[in-house]
Protein backbone atom coordinates (compact mmCIF):
# COMPACT_ATOMS: atom_id res chain seq x y z
CA UNK A 1 0.00 0.00 0.00
CA UNK A 2 3.13 2.15 0.99
CA UNK A 3 5.03 1.62 -2.34
CA UNK A 4 1.43 2.44 -4.22
CA UNK A 5 0.92 5.48 -2.69
CA UNK A 6 4.80 6.68 -2.76
CA UNK A 7 4.68 5.43 -6.58
CA UNK A 8 1.44 7.84 -6.89
CA UNK A 9 3.07 10.96 -5.32
CA UNK A 10 7.00 10.00 -6.95
CA UNK A 11 7.01 8.11 -9.75
CA UNK A 12 5.13 5.99 -12.71
CA UNK A 13 1.91 6.34 -10.74
CA UNK A 14 2.19 10.01 -11.04
CA UNK A 15 1.86 10.01 -14.73
CA UNK A 16 -0.39 7.11 -15.42
CA UNK A 17 -2.93 8.87 -12.51
CA UNK A 18 -3.11 11.75 -14.55
CA UNK A 19 -3.45 10.64 -17.76
CA UNK A 20 -6.27 7.31 -16.87
CA UNK A 21 -8.72 9.77 -15.48
CA UNK A 22 -9.27 11.89 -18.09
CA UNK A 23 -8.94 8.82 -20.54
CA UNK A 24 -11.40 7.32 -18.87
CA UNK A 25 -14.01 9.91 -18.52
CA UNK A 26 -13.84 10.75 -21.84
CA UNK A 27 -14.21 7.05 -22.50
CA UNK A 28 -17.40 6.95 -20.68
CA UNK A 29 -18.65 10.38 -21.75
CA UNK A 30 -17.61 10.25 -25.81
CA UNK A 31 -16.33 6.53 -26.22
CA UNK A 32 -19.35 4.85 -24.79
CA UNK A 33 -22.02 6.94 -26.93
CA UNK A 34 -20.28 5.79 -29.89
CA UNK A 35 -20.92 2.14 -29.15
CA UNK A 36 -24.33 2.93 -27.74
CA UNK A 37 -25.46 5.03 -31.33
CA UNK A 38 -23.92 2.15 -33.22
CA UNK A 39 -25.97 0.10 -31.07
CA UNK A 40 -29.53 2.27 -31.02
CA UNK A 41 -28.98 2.01 -34.97
CA UNK A 42 -29.71 -1.68 -34.60
CA UNK A 43 -33.00 -1.21 -32.39
CA UNK A 44 -36.54 -0.25 -32.46
CA UNK A 45 -36.74 3.28 -30.26
CA UNK A 46 -39.56 5.29 -29.74
CA UNK A 47 -40.92 7.22 -26.36
CA UNK A 48 -42.26 4.25 -24.61
CA UNK A 49 -38.69 2.10 -24.65
CA UNK A 50 -36.48 4.71 -24.77
CA UNK A 51 -36.25 4.27 -20.61
CA UNK A 52 -35.14 0.57 -21.20
CA UNK A 53 -32.35 -0.84 -22.63
CA UNK A 54 -33.90 -4.13 -24.13
CA UNK A 55 -34.65 -3.05 -26.96
CA UNK A 56 -36.05 -5.03 -29.91
CA UNK A 57 -33.46 -5.41 -32.60
CA UNK A 58 -33.88 -5.08 -35.61
CA UNK A 59 -30.83 -6.04 -37.99
CA UNK A 60 -30.85 -3.00 -40.68
CA UNK A 61 -34.24 -2.50 -40.79
CA UNK A 62 -33.57 1.37 -40.46
CA UNK A 63 -30.69 1.42 -42.61
CA UNK A 64 -32.83 0.19 -45.44
CA UNK A 65 -35.91 2.74 -44.19
CA UNK A 66 -33.87 5.80 -44.32
CA UNK A 67 -32.51 5.22 -47.66
CA UNK A 68 -36.14 4.55 -48.87
CA UNK A 69 -37.18 7.63 -48.03
CA UNK A 70 -37.62 10.18 -50.72
CA UNK A 71 -36.12 12.99 -49.00
CA UNK A 72 -32.72 11.52 -47.78
CA UNK A 73 -30.99 11.66 -51.20
CA UNK A 74 -32.01 15.26 -51.84
CA UNK A 75 -30.09 15.97 -48.00
CA UNK A 76 -27.08 13.97 -48.86
CA UNK A 77 -27.12 16.00 -51.86
CA UNK A 78 -27.35 19.14 -49.56
CA UNK A 79 -24.68 18.50 -47.63
CA UNK A 80 -22.54 17.23 -50.22
CA UNK A 81 -22.79 21.09 -51.96
CA UNK A 82 -22.59 22.69 -48.47
CA UNK A 83 -19.36 21.22 -47.52
CA UNK A 84 -17.86 21.69 -51.15
CA UNK A 85 -18.93 25.19 -51.27
CA UNK A 86 -18.32 26.41 -47.42
CA UNK A 87 -14.70 25.38 -48.16
CA UNK A 88 -13.75 26.55 -51.26
CA UNK A 89 -15.52 29.53 -50.33
CA UNK A 90 -13.57 29.81 -47.01
CA UNK A 91 -10.10 28.70 -48.60
CA UNK A 92 -10.06 31.13 -51.39
CA UNK A 93 -10.95 34.30 -49.61
CA UNK A 94 -9.06 33.35 -46.49
CA UNK A 95 -5.92 31.70 -48.82
CA UNK A 96 -6.37 35.62 -50.82
CA UNK A 97 -6.28 37.75 -47.60
CA UNK A 98 -3.42 35.70 -45.66
CA UNK A 99 -1.32 36.30 -49.09
CA UNK A 100 -2.15 40.02 -48.32
CA UNK A 101 -1.67 40.41 -45.08
CA UNK A 102 1.76 38.47 -45.82
CA UNK A 103 3.38 41.50 -47.47
CA UNK A 104 3.49 42.35 -43.94
CA UNK A 105 2.96 46.49 -43.10
CA UNK A 106 2.79 47.77 -40.05
CA UNK A 107 -0.18 46.90 -38.18
CA UNK A 108 -0.88 43.65 -40.07
CA UNK A 109 -0.86 41.35 -37.61
CA UNK A 110 -2.66 43.13 -35.41
CA UNK A 111 -5.46 43.74 -37.94
CA UNK A 112 -5.43 40.32 -39.24
CA UNK A 113 -6.02 38.77 -35.43
CA UNK A 114 -9.31 41.19 -35.49
CA UNK A 115 -10.76 39.27 -38.12
CA UNK A 116 -10.68 35.94 -35.94
CA UNK A 117 -13.79 37.86 -34.14
CA UNK A 118 -16.17 35.99 -36.54
CA UNK A 119 -14.60 32.75 -35.06
CA UNK A 120 -15.08 33.18 -31.47
CA UNK A 121 -18.56 34.97 -31.41
CA UNK A 122 -21.47 32.53 -30.26
CA UNK A 123 -22.87 30.57 -33.67
CA UNK A 124 -26.26 31.49 -33.29
CA UNK A 125 -25.32 35.14 -32.59
CA UNK A 126 -23.86 34.60 -36.36
CA UNK A 127 -26.62 32.72 -37.48
CA UNK A 128 -29.09 35.36 -36.16
CA UNK A 129 -27.29 38.85 -37.86
CA UNK A 130 -26.98 36.73 -40.74
CA UNK A 131 -30.47 35.96 -41.03
CA UNK A 132 -31.14 39.57 -40.47
CA UNK A 133 -28.66 40.46 -43.31
CA UNK A 134 -30.32 38.06 -45.88
CA UNK A 135 -34.04 38.85 -45.01
CA UNK A 136 -35.74 39.54 -48.53
CA UNK A 137 -37.97 42.82 -48.39
CA UNK A 138 -35.58 44.68 -45.94
CA UNK A 139 -32.40 42.84 -45.58
CA UNK A 140 -29.47 44.91 -46.58
CA UNK A 141 -27.80 42.36 -48.97
CA UNK A 142 -30.23 42.59 -51.27
CA UNK A 143 -30.47 46.30 -50.93
CA UNK A 144 -26.64 46.17 -51.61
CA UNK A 145 -26.71 44.02 -54.92
CA UNK A 146 -29.85 46.18 -56.28
CA UNK A 147 -27.99 49.52 -55.92
CA UNK A 148 -25.04 47.56 -57.80
CA UNK A 149 -26.94 45.91 -60.47
CA UNK A 150 -26.65 42.83 -59.71
CA UNK A 151 -30.00 41.87 -59.28
CA UNK A 152 -33.27 43.02 -60.55
CA UNK A 153 -35.93 41.86 -58.07
CA UNK A 154 -35.33 41.20 -54.12
CA UNK A 155 -33.62 37.90 -53.06
CA UNK A 156 -36.12 35.55 -50.75
CA UNK A 157 -32.75 34.09 -48.72
CA UNK A 158 -34.36 32.33 -46.16
CA UNK A 159 -37.65 31.12 -48.19
CA UNK A 160 -36.85 30.27 -51.46
CA UNK A 161 -35.73 26.95 -52.11
CA UNK A 162 -33.22 27.79 -54.69
CA UNK A 163 -31.35 30.05 -52.05
CA UNK A 164 -31.89 28.16 -49.07
CA UNK A 165 -29.03 26.36 -48.55
CA UNK A 166 -27.23 29.06 -50.02
CA UNK A 167 -27.92 31.79 -47.57
CA UNK A 168 -26.69 28.92 -44.71
CA UNK A 169 -23.56 29.07 -46.98
CA UNK A 170 -23.01 32.26 -47.17
CA UNK A 171 -23.01 33.22 -43.29
CA UNK A 172 -20.68 30.05 -42.85
CA UNK A 173 -18.00 31.21 -45.71
CA UNK A 174 -18.16 34.15 -43.22
CA UNK A 175 -17.53 32.34 -39.89
CA UNK A 176 -14.77 30.16 -41.20
CA UNK A 177 -12.80 32.16 -43.46
CA UNK A 178 -11.07 33.98 -40.71
CA UNK A 179 -9.74 30.42 -39.29
CA UNK A 180 -8.49 29.54 -42.17
CA UNK A 181 -6.25 32.41 -43.03
CA UNK A 182 -4.71 32.80 -39.66
CA UNK A 183 -3.82 28.70 -40.53
CA UNK A 184 -2.59 29.58 -43.90
CA UNK A 185 -0.57 32.62 -42.43
CA UNK A 186 1.42 30.46 -39.93
CA UNK A 187 1.95 27.95 -42.86
CA UNK A 188 3.12 30.85 -45.21
CA UNK A 189 5.47 32.47 -42.37
CA UNK A 190 7.12 29.13 -42.56
CA UNK A 191 8.88 29.15 -45.93
CA UNK A 192 12.09 30.22 -45.80
CA UNK A 193 12.41 33.87 -47.57
CA UNK A 194 15.84 33.08 -49.27
CA UNK A 195 14.24 30.80 -51.53
CA UNK A 196 12.30 33.78 -52.98
CA UNK A 197 15.03 35.62 -53.34
CA UNK A 198 16.71 32.83 -54.88
CA UNK A 199 13.95 32.64 -57.73
CA UNK A 200 13.97 36.31 -57.82
CA UNK A 201 17.45 36.72 -59.12
CA UNK A 202 16.46 33.28 -61.37
CA UNK A 203 14.17 36.25 -62.95
CA UNK A 204 10.94 34.37 -61.42
CA UNK A 205 7.62 36.46 -61.87
CA UNK A 206 5.60 36.69 -59.06
CA UNK A 207 2.76 34.30 -60.46
CA UNK A 208 5.86 31.78 -60.87
CA UNK A 209 7.21 31.88 -57.96
CA UNK A 210 3.51 31.76 -56.62
CA UNK A 211 3.76 28.19 -58.28
CA UNK A 212 6.78 27.03 -57.72
CA UNK A 213 7.30 27.64 -54.48
CA UNK A 214 4.47 28.68 -52.28
CA UNK A 215 1.93 26.55 -53.66
CA UNK A 216 4.32 22.98 -53.13
CA UNK A 217 5.72 24.59 -49.61
CA UNK A 218 2.29 24.93 -48.14
CA UNK A 219 0.95 21.06 -49.40
CA UNK A 220 0.96 19.94 -45.90
CA UNK A 221 -0.84 22.80 -44.48
CA UNK A 222 -3.19 23.10 -47.11
CA UNK A 223 -4.13 19.54 -46.62
CA UNK A 224 -4.51 20.03 -43.45
CA UNK A 225 -6.65 23.37 -43.82
CA UNK A 226 -9.12 21.37 -45.91
CA UNK A 227 -9.28 18.28 -43.75
CA UNK A 228 -10.38 20.63 -40.70
CA UNK A 229 -12.94 22.33 -43.17
CA UNK A 230 -14.49 19.40 -43.50
CA UNK A 231 -14.65 18.54 -39.90
CA UNK A 232 -16.26 21.96 -38.92
CA UNK A 233 -18.43 22.40 -41.62
CA UNK A 234 -19.79 18.61 -40.70
CA UNK A 235 -20.01 20.28 -37.16
CA UNK A 236 -21.42 23.16 -38.03
CA UNK A 237 -25.45 23.19 -36.66
CA UNK A 238 -25.98 26.69 -34.70
CA UNK A 239 -26.57 28.46 -38.47
CA UNK A 240 -29.01 26.23 -39.54
CA UNK A 241 -30.99 26.40 -36.54
CA UNK A 242 -30.72 30.12 -36.51
CA UNK A 243 -31.38 30.89 -39.90
CA UNK A 244 -32.98 28.24 -41.71
CA UNK A 245 -34.25 25.31 -39.39
CA UNK A 246 -33.37 23.15 -42.57
CA UNK A 247 -36.61 24.85 -44.75
CA UNK A 248 -38.46 25.27 -46.83
CA UNK A 249 -39.59 21.48 -47.57
CA UNK A 250 -35.72 20.37 -46.49
CA UNK A 251 -34.32 22.35 -49.61
CA UNK A 252 -31.70 23.98 -46.90
CA UNK A 253 -31.63 20.77 -45.02
CA UNK A 254 -28.31 18.78 -44.14
CA UNK A 255 -27.13 15.47 -42.13
CA UNK A 256 -26.12 16.95 -38.79
CA UNK A 257 -29.41 18.89 -38.60
CA UNK A 258 -31.47 16.44 -40.00
CA UNK A 259 -30.34 13.70 -37.41
CA UNK A 260 -30.77 16.52 -34.76
CA UNK A 261 -34.60 16.75 -36.25
CA UNK A 262 -35.19 13.19 -35.95
CA UNK A 263 -34.49 12.61 -32.78
CA UNK A 264 -36.15 15.97 -30.58
CA UNK A 265 -38.29 17.22 -33.11
CA UNK A 266 -39.66 14.21 -34.25
CA UNK A 267 -38.72 11.55 -31.86
CA UNK A 268 -37.45 9.22 -34.04
CA UNK A 269 -34.07 8.26 -32.05
CA UNK A 270 -33.11 5.52 -34.00
CA UNK A 271 -33.00 6.94 -36.93
CA UNK A 272 -31.48 9.92 -35.86
CA UNK A 273 -28.99 7.67 -34.10
CA UNK A 274 -28.94 5.67 -37.73
CA UNK A 275 -27.70 8.90 -39.71
CA UNK A 276 -25.48 10.29 -37.02
CA UNK A 277 -23.47 6.49 -37.24
CA UNK A 278 -23.36 6.99 -41.16
CA UNK A 279 -21.82 10.76 -40.73
CA UNK A 280 -19.54 10.05 -38.10
CA UNK A 281 -17.70 7.24 -40.24
CA UNK A 282 -17.59 10.34 -42.76
CA UNK A 283 -15.50 12.40 -40.43
CA UNK A 284 -13.33 9.94 -38.95
CA UNK A 285 -12.50 9.55 -42.13
CA UNK A 286 -11.63 13.10 -42.33
CA UNK A 287 -10.12 13.38 -39.40
CA UNK A 288 -7.72 10.30 -40.22
CA UNK A 289 -6.60 12.64 -42.87
CA UNK A 290 -6.20 15.85 -40.99
CA UNK A 291 -4.17 13.53 -38.39
CA UNK A 292 -1.74 12.48 -40.94
CA UNK A 293 -1.50 15.86 -42.95
CA UNK A 294 0.21 17.05 -39.52
CA UNK A 295 1.18 13.55 -38.62
CA UNK A 296 5.13 14.91 -38.36
CA UNK A 297 4.87 17.04 -36.41
CA UNK A 298 2.65 15.62 -34.14
CA UNK A 299 5.40 13.42 -33.65
CA UNK A 300 7.75 17.01 -32.99
CA UNK B 1 7.34 54.22 -54.47
CA UNK B 2 9.10 55.17 -51.11
CA UNK B 3 8.50 52.02 -48.46
CA UNK B 4 6.07 54.63 -46.51
CA UNK B 5 4.10 55.53 -49.01
CA UNK B 6 3.53 51.47 -49.69
CA UNK B 7 3.08 51.09 -46.13
CA UNK B 8 0.29 53.18 -45.86
CA UNK B 9 -1.29 52.12 -48.80
CA UNK B 10 -1.49 48.50 -47.89
CA UNK B 11 -2.16 49.69 -44.44
CA UNK B 12 -5.40 52.04 -45.97
CA UNK B 13 -5.97 48.21 -48.39
CA UNK B 14 -6.17 46.29 -45.15
CA UNK B 15 -8.45 48.85 -42.81
CA UNK B 16 -11.02 48.44 -46.35
CA UNK B 17 -10.63 45.05 -46.03
CA UNK B 18 -11.33 44.65 -42.40
CA UNK B 19 -14.24 47.11 -42.54
CA UNK B 20 -16.00 45.01 -45.15
CA UNK B 21 -15.44 41.89 -43.25
CA UNK B 22 -16.66 43.00 -40.31
CA UNK B 23 -19.70 45.14 -41.71
CA UNK B 24 -22.26 42.45 -40.28
CA UNK B 25 -21.30 42.88 -36.39
CA UNK B 26 -21.59 46.89 -37.60
CA UNK B 27 -25.01 45.70 -38.95
CA UNK B 28 -25.73 44.02 -35.68
CA UNK B 29 -25.18 47.36 -33.28
CA UNK B 30 -26.68 49.70 -35.56
CA UNK B 31 -29.72 47.66 -36.45
CA UNK B 32 -30.16 47.35 -32.04
CA UNK B 33 -30.53 51.44 -32.06
CA UNK B 34 -32.90 52.00 -35.05
CA UNK B 35 -36.71 52.46 -34.29
CA UNK B 36 -39.44 50.16 -35.44
CA UNK B 37 -39.90 52.06 -38.93
CA UNK B 38 -35.81 52.85 -39.17
CA UNK B 39 -35.18 49.19 -39.35
CA UNK B 40 -37.47 48.55 -42.14
CA UNK B 41 -36.65 51.90 -44.30
CA UNK B 42 -36.06 51.75 -47.79
CA UNK B 43 -32.53 52.52 -48.69
CA UNK B 44 -31.84 51.46 -45.07
CA UNK B 45 -29.67 53.80 -42.89
CA UNK B 46 -25.99 52.95 -42.51
CA UNK B 47 -26.82 55.36 -39.35
CA UNK B 48 -29.01 55.26 -36.50
CA UNK B 49 -30.60 59.23 -36.67
CA UNK B 50 -32.69 58.92 -33.61
CA UNK B 51 -30.37 55.53 -31.71
CA UNK B 52 -32.72 54.60 -28.79
CA UNK B 53 -30.33 53.66 -26.07
CA UNK B 54 -33.37 52.99 -23.85
CA UNK B 55 -33.62 49.41 -25.93
CA UNK B 56 -30.89 47.15 -23.65
CA UNK B 57 -32.55 47.84 -20.97
CA UNK B 58 -35.66 46.88 -22.35
CA UNK B 59 -34.80 43.57 -23.69
CA UNK B 60 -32.72 42.79 -20.42
CA UNK B 61 -36.10 43.28 -18.84
CA UNK B 62 -38.46 41.79 -20.95
CA UNK B 63 -36.44 38.49 -22.10
CA UNK B 64 -35.67 38.13 -18.47
CA UNK B 65 -31.55 38.45 -19.55
CA UNK B 66 -29.75 38.04 -16.15
CA UNK B 67 -31.23 34.52 -16.08
CA UNK B 68 -30.19 33.61 -19.30
CA UNK B 69 -26.86 34.86 -19.01
CA UNK B 70 -26.16 33.92 -15.52
CA UNK B 71 -27.09 29.91 -16.80
CA UNK B 72 -24.57 30.58 -19.73
CA UNK B 73 -21.79 31.65 -17.17
CA UNK B 74 -22.45 28.54 -14.94
CA UNK B 75 -22.48 26.27 -18.08
CA UNK B 76 -19.20 28.21 -19.31
CA UNK B 77 -17.44 27.83 -15.79
CA UNK B 78 -18.06 24.30 -14.95
CA UNK B 79 -17.06 23.32 -18.40
CA UNK B 80 -14.12 24.92 -17.50
CA UNK B 81 -13.09 23.60 -14.29
CA UNK B 82 -13.65 20.10 -15.58
CA UNK B 83 -11.84 20.09 -18.22
CA UNK B 84 -9.09 22.11 -17.02
CA UNK B 85 -8.93 19.32 -13.89
CA UNK B 86 -8.72 16.63 -16.18
CA UNK B 87 -7.23 18.28 -19.26
CA UNK B 88 -3.97 19.75 -17.81
CA UNK B 89 -2.46 16.23 -16.21
CA UNK B 90 -3.45 15.07 -19.24
CA UNK B 91 -1.92 17.48 -21.52
CA UNK B 92 1.55 17.39 -19.74
CA UNK B 93 1.93 13.60 -19.39
CA UNK B 94 1.29 13.19 -23.38
CA UNK B 95 4.37 16.33 -23.99
CA UNK B 96 6.32 14.52 -21.64
CA UNK B 97 6.85 11.29 -23.02
CA UNK B 98 7.54 10.38 -26.34
CA UNK B 99 6.28 6.58 -26.99
CA UNK B 100 3.93 4.57 -28.61
CA UNK B 101 1.44 4.58 -26.28
CA UNK B 102 1.74 8.23 -26.72
CA UNK B 103 1.02 8.28 -30.01
CA UNK B 104 -2.16 6.04 -29.94
CA UNK B 105 -3.62 8.26 -26.96
CA UNK B 106 -3.09 11.53 -28.92
CA UNK B 107 -4.51 9.53 -31.87
CA UNK B 108 -7.55 8.94 -29.96
CA UNK B 109 -7.86 12.14 -28.25
CA UNK B 110 -7.76 13.73 -32.10
CA UNK B 111 -10.18 11.45 -32.98
CA UNK B 112 -12.37 12.75 -30.37
CA UNK B 113 -12.23 15.69 -31.05
CA UNK B 114 -14.06 15.91 -34.62
CA UNK B 115 -17.25 14.41 -33.30
CA UNK B 116 -20.29 16.34 -34.34
CA UNK B 117 -21.89 17.55 -30.73
CA UNK B 118 -25.16 17.43 -33.38
CA UNK B 119 -24.84 13.60 -34.58
CA UNK B 120 -23.57 12.89 -30.76
CA UNK B 121 -26.61 14.31 -28.87
CA UNK B 122 -28.78 11.48 -29.93
CA UNK B 123 -26.28 8.52 -28.08
CA UNK B 124 -25.87 11.32 -25.28
CA UNK B 125 -29.41 12.82 -24.61
CA UNK B 126 -30.45 8.78 -24.64
CA UNK B 127 -28.17 7.61 -22.17
CA UNK B 128 -28.26 10.23 -19.92
CA UNK B 129 -31.96 10.29 -19.51
CA UNK B 130 -31.53 5.98 -18.68
CA UNK B 131 -28.55 7.14 -15.91
CA UNK B 132 -31.22 10.00 -14.91
CA UNK B 133 -28.14 12.91 -15.25
CA UNK B 134 -31.23 15.00 -17.05
CA UNK B 135 -32.85 15.52 -13.67
CA UNK B 136 -29.51 18.06 -13.41
CA UNK B 137 -29.55 19.29 -17.04
CA UNK B 138 -26.95 21.74 -16.69
CA UNK B 139 -24.65 19.40 -14.88
CA UNK B 140 -25.64 17.14 -17.95
CA UNK B 141 -24.92 19.63 -20.30
CA UNK B 142 -21.37 20.31 -18.65
CA UNK B 143 -20.52 16.77 -18.81
CA UNK B 144 -21.30 16.48 -22.61
CA UNK B 145 -19.29 20.11 -23.12
CA UNK B 146 -16.05 18.53 -21.56
CA UNK B 147 -16.30 15.66 -23.14
CA UNK B 148 -16.34 17.27 -26.64
CA UNK B 149 -13.79 20.36 -25.94
CA UNK B 150 -11.53 18.50 -24.04
CA UNK B 151 -9.54 17.26 -26.71
CA UNK B 152 -9.15 20.44 -28.22
CA UNK B 153 -7.57 21.77 -24.76
CA UNK B 154 -5.31 18.69 -24.08
CA UNK B 155 -3.89 19.43 -27.88
CA UNK B 156 -3.49 22.96 -27.14
CA UNK B 157 -1.88 22.65 -23.37
CA UNK B 158 0.24 19.78 -24.67
CA UNK B 159 1.84 22.12 -27.22
CA UNK B 160 2.56 24.87 -23.97
CA UNK B 161 3.70 21.98 -21.81
CA UNK B 162 6.31 20.89 -24.86
CA UNK B 163 8.06 24.72 -24.46
CA UNK B 164 8.83 23.73 -20.79
CA UNK B 165 12.18 22.74 -20.73
CA UNK B 166 12.52 19.47 -19.35
CA UNK B 167 16.04 20.26 -17.70
CA UNK B 168 14.08 22.66 -15.64
CA UNK B 169 12.11 19.62 -13.91
CA UNK B 170 14.63 17.47 -13.61
CA UNK B 171 16.89 20.02 -11.64
CA UNK B 172 13.61 19.94 -9.33
CA UNK B 173 13.72 16.74 -8.45
CA UNK B 174 17.35 16.95 -8.46
CA UNK B 175 17.48 18.99 -5.66
CA UNK B 176 15.03 16.61 -3.86
CA UNK B 177 11.06 17.79 -4.95
CA UNK B 178 8.97 15.00 -5.23
CA UNK B 179 6.83 14.44 -8.81
CA UNK B 180 4.14 16.62 -7.45
CA UNK B 181 6.05 18.96 -6.29
CA UNK B 182 8.10 19.83 -9.59
CA UNK B 183 4.40 19.77 -10.73
CA UNK B 184 2.77 22.10 -9.16
CA UNK B 185 5.84 24.12 -8.42
CA UNK B 186 8.02 23.97 -11.51
CA UNK B 187 6.23 23.17 -14.51
CA UNK B 188 2.24 24.39 -13.75
CA UNK B 189 3.80 28.36 -13.30
CA UNK B 190 5.76 27.91 -16.42
CA UNK B 191 2.71 26.64 -18.42
CA UNK B 192 0.60 29.07 -16.63
CA UNK B 193 -0.27 31.24 -19.69
CA UNK B 194 -0.90 28.75 -22.07
CA UNK B 195 -3.17 27.12 -20.53
CA UNK B 196 -5.00 30.50 -19.56
CA UNK B 197 -5.27 31.65 -22.74
CA UNK B 198 -6.78 27.56 -23.81
CA UNK B 199 -9.19 27.71 -21.09
CA UNK B 200 -10.49 31.37 -22.05
CA UNK B 201 -11.10 29.92 -25.75
CA UNK B 202 -12.92 27.10 -24.09
CA UNK B 203 -14.79 29.45 -22.14
CA UNK B 204 -16.10 31.29 -24.87
CA UNK B 205 -16.72 27.83 -26.71
CA UNK B 206 -18.78 26.88 -23.96
CA UNK B 207 -20.49 30.21 -23.37
CA UNK B 208 -22.08 30.21 -26.76
CA UNK B 209 -22.76 26.37 -27.15
CA UNK B 210 -26.18 25.53 -28.54
CA UNK B 211 -27.27 21.71 -29.53
CA UNK B 212 -26.48 20.32 -26.09
CA UNK B 213 -28.14 23.31 -23.93
CA UNK B 214 -31.27 22.92 -26.58
CA UNK B 215 -31.98 19.55 -26.57
CA UNK B 216 -31.16 18.73 -22.46
CA UNK B 217 -32.34 21.73 -20.85
CA UNK B 218 -36.00 21.49 -21.01
CA UNK B 219 -36.44 23.78 -18.03
CA UNK B 220 -36.78 27.69 -19.12
CA UNK B 221 -35.34 28.42 -15.93
CA UNK B 222 -31.88 27.04 -16.08
CA UNK B 223 -31.21 27.18 -20.73
CA UNK B 224 -28.54 29.60 -21.53
CA UNK B 225 -28.50 33.06 -23.68
CA UNK B 226 -27.75 30.73 -26.65
CA UNK B 227 -31.38 28.72 -26.23
CA UNK B 228 -32.89 32.45 -25.18
CA UNK B 229 -31.70 33.94 -28.68
CA UNK B 230 -33.46 31.06 -30.40
CA UNK B 231 -36.41 31.00 -28.74
CA UNK B 232 -36.77 34.85 -29.37
CA UNK B 233 -36.17 34.24 -33.37
CA UNK B 234 -39.08 32.80 -34.24
CA UNK B 235 -40.06 32.02 -38.02
CA UNK B 236 -41.71 34.78 -38.86
CA UNK B 237 -40.43 37.63 -36.43
CA UNK B 238 -39.97 41.19 -37.07
CA UNK B 239 -38.66 42.50 -33.76
CA UNK B 240 -34.95 42.68 -35.46
CA UNK B 241 -33.92 45.81 -33.37
CA UNK B 242 -34.97 44.06 -29.97
CA UNK B 243 -33.01 40.71 -31.49
CA UNK B 244 -29.93 42.55 -32.44
CA UNK B 245 -29.99 44.28 -28.98
CA UNK B 246 -30.44 40.73 -27.05
CA UNK B 247 -27.32 39.75 -29.41
CA UNK B 248 -25.21 42.42 -28.90
CA UNK B 249 -25.24 41.85 -24.63
CA UNK B 250 -24.54 38.26 -25.35
CA UNK B 251 -21.67 38.74 -27.34
CA UNK B 252 -19.79 42.73 -26.51
CA UNK B 253 -18.55 41.04 -23.54
CA UNK B 254 -17.06 37.99 -25.21
CA UNK B 255 -15.77 40.70 -28.17
CA UNK B 256 -14.58 42.72 -25.58
CA UNK B 257 -12.24 39.76 -23.69
CA UNK B 258 -11.23 38.72 -27.46
CA UNK B 259 -9.76 42.10 -28.52
CA UNK B 260 -7.81 42.51 -25.18
CA UNK B 261 -6.22 39.32 -24.97
CA UNK B 262 -6.08 39.07 -29.11
CA UNK B 263 -2.28 38.50 -29.69
CA UNK B 264 -2.45 36.18 -27.05
CA UNK B 265 -5.56 33.75 -28.24
CA UNK B 266 -4.39 33.60 -31.96
CA UNK B 267 -0.70 32.75 -30.59
CA UNK B 268 -2.23 30.25 -28.40
CA UNK B 269 -4.68 28.71 -31.55
CA UNK B 270 -2.38 28.82 -34.07
CA UNK B 271 0.74 26.56 -31.96
CA UNK B 272 -2.32 24.06 -31.40
CA UNK B 273 -4.58 23.86 -34.19
CA UNK B 274 -1.43 22.55 -36.34
CA UNK B 275 0.74 20.99 -34.07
Amino acid sequence: MKRILSSVTDGKGFDIGLVVLPLGFLFVMSGLPLVYNVVMSFQEVDMFSLGSFARPFVGFRNYVDLFSQHETRPILFNTALFVVASIAGQFAIGFGLALFFWTNFPGASWLRGLFLVSWVMPGLVVGAIWNWILSGDFGVLNFLLRETGVIDGNIFWRSDPNYSLWAVIIANIWLGTSFNMILLSVGLSGIPKDLYEAAELDGANALQRFWTITLPMMRSTIGAIIALGLIFTLQQFDLFAAITSGGPNNTSNVTQYWAWDLSFRQYDFAKGATISVIMIVFVMFASVVYVRSTRHEVRG
Amino acid sequence: MSEQFRNRLMLAVALVLAAIYLFPLYWMYITALKTGSAMFATPPKFWPSEPQWRIYADVWQSRNMGRYLWNSLVIAFGSVALISVLGVGCAYVLARYRNVWVDIGLFLILMLQVLPASLMITPIFVGFSQFGLLDTPRFAVILAIAAKSMPFFVVLVRATFMSVPMELEEAALVDGNSRIGAFFNIVLPLARNGILVSAILIFMQAFGEFVYSKSMIQDIELQPASVGLNSFMGPNTNEWNNIMAYATIYVTPILAAFILLQRRIVSGLTSGALK
